[in-house]
């Protein structure tokens, strides 16, 4: 699994690639703190790259969503791949954080 | 004619991606097979494997899994094979998908997602190890349990 950071306008893109599972999921998780902990609180979670996620992953972003708005953000996500959509429908995530299609709808969330 | 194959890895976390490999490799061209049960299927074998070695271990040194894939013609059956400390599914809890981030556990998926990916589960905790038994069908339109 590889993170990448990028600002763009109010918000931090966070490209995942690779797996997500219950051993690279620690890795995501330091990533995410390490932005909120830099003041980056309006994260975007790109998935689009991410071939496998399993509920390690789902954990971390649920933990992601909280830290962030905890400290005044958000984390909101971007996923187009069936598989990883599956999960976290049967996790009802879509019931707690947006996840969007596109990283420029994503951006554009944050105003 | 059914295929049998089989693998066998330590309980570490970093032979997860050993086992969805394997998976793959004998399951994605096979009849009725599309990218969603796949999916699923890999989904499946990750969480138990991961309960099996964050759990079934735990306060153990870290013995194997052993991973035998049974290729029907309409039907996949996948057993785990483990010797660590067995569990009983009916009592693991049933994560509340419905409820607000606040009120969320941080766990209790694993199982949760096992259950809604296959079409079957079994757990049987024997003399020989403990064995957990997953089926999918595989002429079923619909990639999830029914």
């Amino acid at each position: 699994m590889k993170t990448e950071m990028q600002h763009e306008n109010n918000s931090t893109i966070v490209s995942v690639s690779g797996n997500v599972d219950a051993l690279t999921a620690p890795d995501l998780a330091n990533a995410i703190v390490d932005q909120i902990s830099q003041g980056h609180v309006n994260l975007v979670v790109n998935l689009i790259a991410v071939e496998f996620m399993s509920s390690a992953g789902l954990r971390t972003l649920l933990g992601g969503v909280k830290a962030a708005r905890s400290h005044g953000g958000d984390l909101r996500l971007i996923s187009t791949n069936p598989g990883i959509d599956k999960v976290l429908k049967m996790s009802g995530f879509h019931n707690i954080a947006k996840v969007f299609s596109s990283q420029d709808e994503a951006v554009a969330s944050f105003g | 004619m059914a295929s049998r194959y089989r693998i066998t890895r330590a309980a570490y976390l970093a032979s997860l991606n050993d086992f969805r490999e394997f998976i793959k490799e004998h399951c994605a061209n096979m009849p009725g097979m599309n990218t969603e049960k796949l999916y699923d299927v890999q989904l499946a074998v990750d969480e138990a494997c991961t309960n099996i070695i964050s759990h079934g271990y735990a306060g153990l040194d870290p013995g194997s899994i052993i991973l035998d894939l049974e290729v029907a013609y309409d039907k996949l059956i996948v057993s785990l094979t483990d010797f660590g400390h067995s569990f009983e599914p009916s009592s693991a809890p049933i994560p509340d998908v419905e409820a607000p981030i606040e009120e969320r556990e941080q766990g209790g998926f694993g199982l949760f997602f096992i259950q809604q990916s296959m079409d079957e589960m079994d757990y049987q905790a024997t003399e020989d190890g403990n064995k957990m038994i997953l089926i999918k069908y595989l002429s079923k339109t619909d990639g999830g349990r029914q």
